[in-house]
């Protein structure tokens, strides 16, 4: 075992795990304002990776144009989706919110994977590198999309988290995910922020799937494992954390792959690599159930 | 009034009757009339998480094959009907679809399927209910060593085929073997094949079982690679989307292929339309088996078909596609020999087949050893090939194994040789 190899390891942890961060806060902010969880965000992120991938085989956009062009377009369609589809959330006809949510959004998910298997055709595609190439440390390898992934993610991470505490849209945000009565008081268009925080968790996904998309490939189901693992962080960091699922999120990409490669059992690493993460969150549930920066009551109002 | 009442009794009591005949008529089955088609059902993924990749080009040459019976006047005189039924990969999904193909939409028989798990599903339905049913891309040993007479494959099993590969690598020399297969029915069929030959042979290997679903093997490779003593062949047996990611991985990071180390996938992504487009300079020297003719070896039946295939749908068809494709020939075949439809009539006549169709002669075994050659096409083709260029397609790239259809005189072609 050199430090190398385990130099390698952590790194790939961080990105994998910075990638997971940049979905979750996407759930954690949605969770926040309209207070559902978001079960079709990662398909919201297969739709990104897509969107990139067009925009640089269709008009020869450089990939990180393509990047934010895919961030654009679906900030844009997911104020389409929540207004059509989560609007009775707001009302007060709608007796079930919860379960409403839930539904909308798993049904959803499910529409956005089949459409996708329709409209993308059924085959991976990869899009061309952001930066191709690789860095040799000592006998180990990391690939310069990963080293991209990774700066570009904690970029938007501190972009967001700029946007959240030094803006007048981050703290109006805040205050409709405290309280939408009292922000209504102040003169806040609470309607309008729900918008806004779905479409900025929708950018963000986009971003995640453009960047991941030269390193694993798009797919129509690509979406469905970090659906789980957006969950798990969110849970791990606590609900309606931001900060939470960033520090969960590096967390778990860390914790799976150092698992991999660490695991005294080489046979079984691989195979068991998600049920670690799972027990991560049954442990930190045990110990700390409000997860690690969750407050004990989630609802203010 | 009185004769009106009765008229309009009358003509009640008529139409009762009518309907009874039509209802008796339904229920002891009508002669099939001259215009009703014969229903052929279709089972196989079409969407995720399934491997719906290999379940369209599946679906496509059902359909072509359709579309030739029927120009040609169908069978019996009757047109063929294709009943498709998305399975979605999922065992629960399968039975589903056999439920619904036999009680609802009355098919004659079934074919399809991509996933051995879920085939083991669809094919208790077809036993229960005594239609014939043939598996098309499924590899587990279990599907016909159960020994149900409804159950025919065309597909080669793991026997023929991770037993190559097994061969193979002995053959080329490899003396210590990364082994990487997804846990499902597949890999595992894959695993308990290959292994006890490696054995046999002498070869080393280690044996890493990875969930069908994931993408990221970066860690698992970075562990390969650091592995004392070195590993200098890398057998990956993975079917679905991960493949084109472990594959891409293994490239970037150095491990495999190199000139220390070799790459081989069995499952089918390598030999899929978006093979190259997903791999790139990683897919150059990789391994991978064809499942069906090579191309030295295509009759007239192979040729006609990739024609039309890339004619109708402009893109190669896969080696599933030409199973498939076959499948559907092999059932209109035996209708027309049992010239019946019924389930037995069509098991007798499917017993008795020989015919040569896109992947050459065909004939089912109906002995029991081993358990598996039961209602086995014991000559499915099965080639390894490795490509030895980029963009290579599959059925130009060099046949390496076994050495008597080769046509280079290499075992194995080593980058930068």
């Amino acid at each position: 075992m050199t430090w190398d190899y385990i130099f390698v390891q952590v790194a790939n942890g961080a990105v994998i795990g910075i990638i997971y961060a940049l979905i979750a806060v996407g759930v954690t902010l949605i969770f926040s304002i309209l207070k559902i969880v978001n079960f079709a965000h990662g398909d919201l992120y297969m739709l990104g990776g897509y969107c990139a991938y067009y925009f640089i085989a269709l008009l020869g956009a450089p990939p990180l144009l393509a990047m934010l062009l895919s961030m654009a377009t679906l900030f844009a369609l997911a104020i389409v989706l929540e207004r059509l589809l989560l609007t009775p959330l707001y009302s007060d006809a709608t007796e079930r919110k919860d379960e409403y949510g839930l539904i909308i959004t798993f049904g959803l998910a499910f529409f956005l994977r089949n459409i996708a298997v329709i409209i993308f055709g059924p085959y991976p595609l990869k899009p061309p590198s952001f930066i191709p190439g690789v860095q040799h440390i000592g006998e180990m390898t990391v690939t310069n999309d990963r080293l991209f992934a990774g700066g570009v993610g904690i970029v938007l991470i501190l972009a967001l988290l700029y946007f959240m505490h030094r803006t007048i849209w981050g703290q109006a945000l805040d205050a409709v995910s405290q309280s939408r009565e009292s922000a209504a008081i102040v003169g806040i268009n609470s309607r309008r922020f729900n918008s806004v925080a779905f479409g900025i968790g929708a950018a963000l996904a986009a971003a995640a799937g453009a960047l991941i998309a030269p390193i694993f490939s798009l797919a129509p189901d690509m979406g469905v494992l970090p659906n789980i693992h957006a969950f798990v962080i969110v849970i791990l960091g606590g609900m309606g954390s931001v900060l939470g699922s960033i520090f969960a999120g590096i967390l778990l990409g860390e914790a799976e792959n150092l698992f991999t490669a660490f695991f005294p059992d080489p046979t079984r690493a691989l195979a068991y690599t998600n049920a670690f993460g799972l027990l991560i969150l049954m442990v930190v549930l045990i110990v700390r159930p409000q997860g690690f920066f969750g407050r004990r009551h989630l609802r203010m109002e | 009034m009185l004769v009106q009442g009765r008229r309009h009794v009358g003509s009640k009591l008529a139409a009762l009757v009518g309907g009874l005949v039509l209802v008796s008529t339904q229920f002891v089955g009508a002669p099939a009339n001259a215009a009703d088609p014969i229903k052929i059902g279709w089972v196989g993924p079409l969407s995720p998480p399934g491997g719906y990749a290999e379940g369209v080009l599946m679906k496509q040459a059902a359909e072509l094959a359709a579309d030739e019976i029927n120009a040609k006047g169908g069978v019996l005189g009757r047109p063929i009907q294709v009943i498709f039924q998305d399975t979605r990969g999922q065992p629960e999904e399968g039975t589903a679809a056999a439920e619904r193909l036999i009680s609802q939409e009355h098919v004659v028989a079934i074919t399809g399927e991509f996933h051995s798990s879920v085939f083991l599903a669809e094919m208790e339905v077809a036993h229960n209910a005594g239609i014939p049913i043939i598996a098309v891309d499924v590899w587990a040993l279990k599907i016909t060593a159960k020994g149900y007479p409804e159950v025919f494959r065309v597909a080669p099993n793991q026997a023929l085929i991770a037993g190559k590969y097994g061969e193979w690598i002995a053959a080329a020399g490899f003396k210590n073997v990364a082994f990487l297969y997804e846990k499902n029915d597949g890999g595992q069929s894959a695993r308990d094949v290959m292994l006890p030959i490696l054995d046999k042979h002498g070869v080393k290997y280690d044996v890493v079982g990875a969930d069908p679903s994931a993408t990221e093997f970066t860690a698992q490779i970075e562990r390969f690679k650091s592995h004392s003593p070195a590993y200098d062949f890398f057998m990956a047996a993975y079917s679905l989307a991960g493949a084109y990611p472990m594959m891409n991985q293994s490239h970037t990071l150095g491990f495999a292929p190199t000139a220390k180390t070799g790459i081989a996938n069995s499952g089918g992504p390598a030999v899929d339309p978006t093979f190259w487009k997903n791999v790139g300079e990683g897919g150059k020297y990789v391994v991978t088996e064809v499942v069906g003719l090579p191309k030295n070896a295509w009759n007239d039946t192979t040729k006609a078909f990739v024609a039309a295939f890339k004619k109708k749908y402009n893109h190669s068809p896969s080696p599933q596609a030409i199973e498939n494709y076959d499948a559907m020939l092999l059932l209109a075949d035996a209708i027309g020999r049992a010239k019946s439809t019924d389930g037995k009539a069509l098991i007798a006549a499917l017993e008795k087949t020989d015919i040569v169709l896109g992947r050459g002669r065909y004939t089912f075994s109906t002995g029991h050893t081993p358990d598996w050659a039961y209602h086995q096409f014991m000559d499915a083709p099965v080639a390894l090939i490795q490509y030895d260029k980029v963009n290579q397609d599959a059925e130009d790239a060099p046949i390496i194994w076994p050495r008597d259809i080769a046509d280079v005189k290499y075992l194995y072609l080593k980058p930068g040789q």
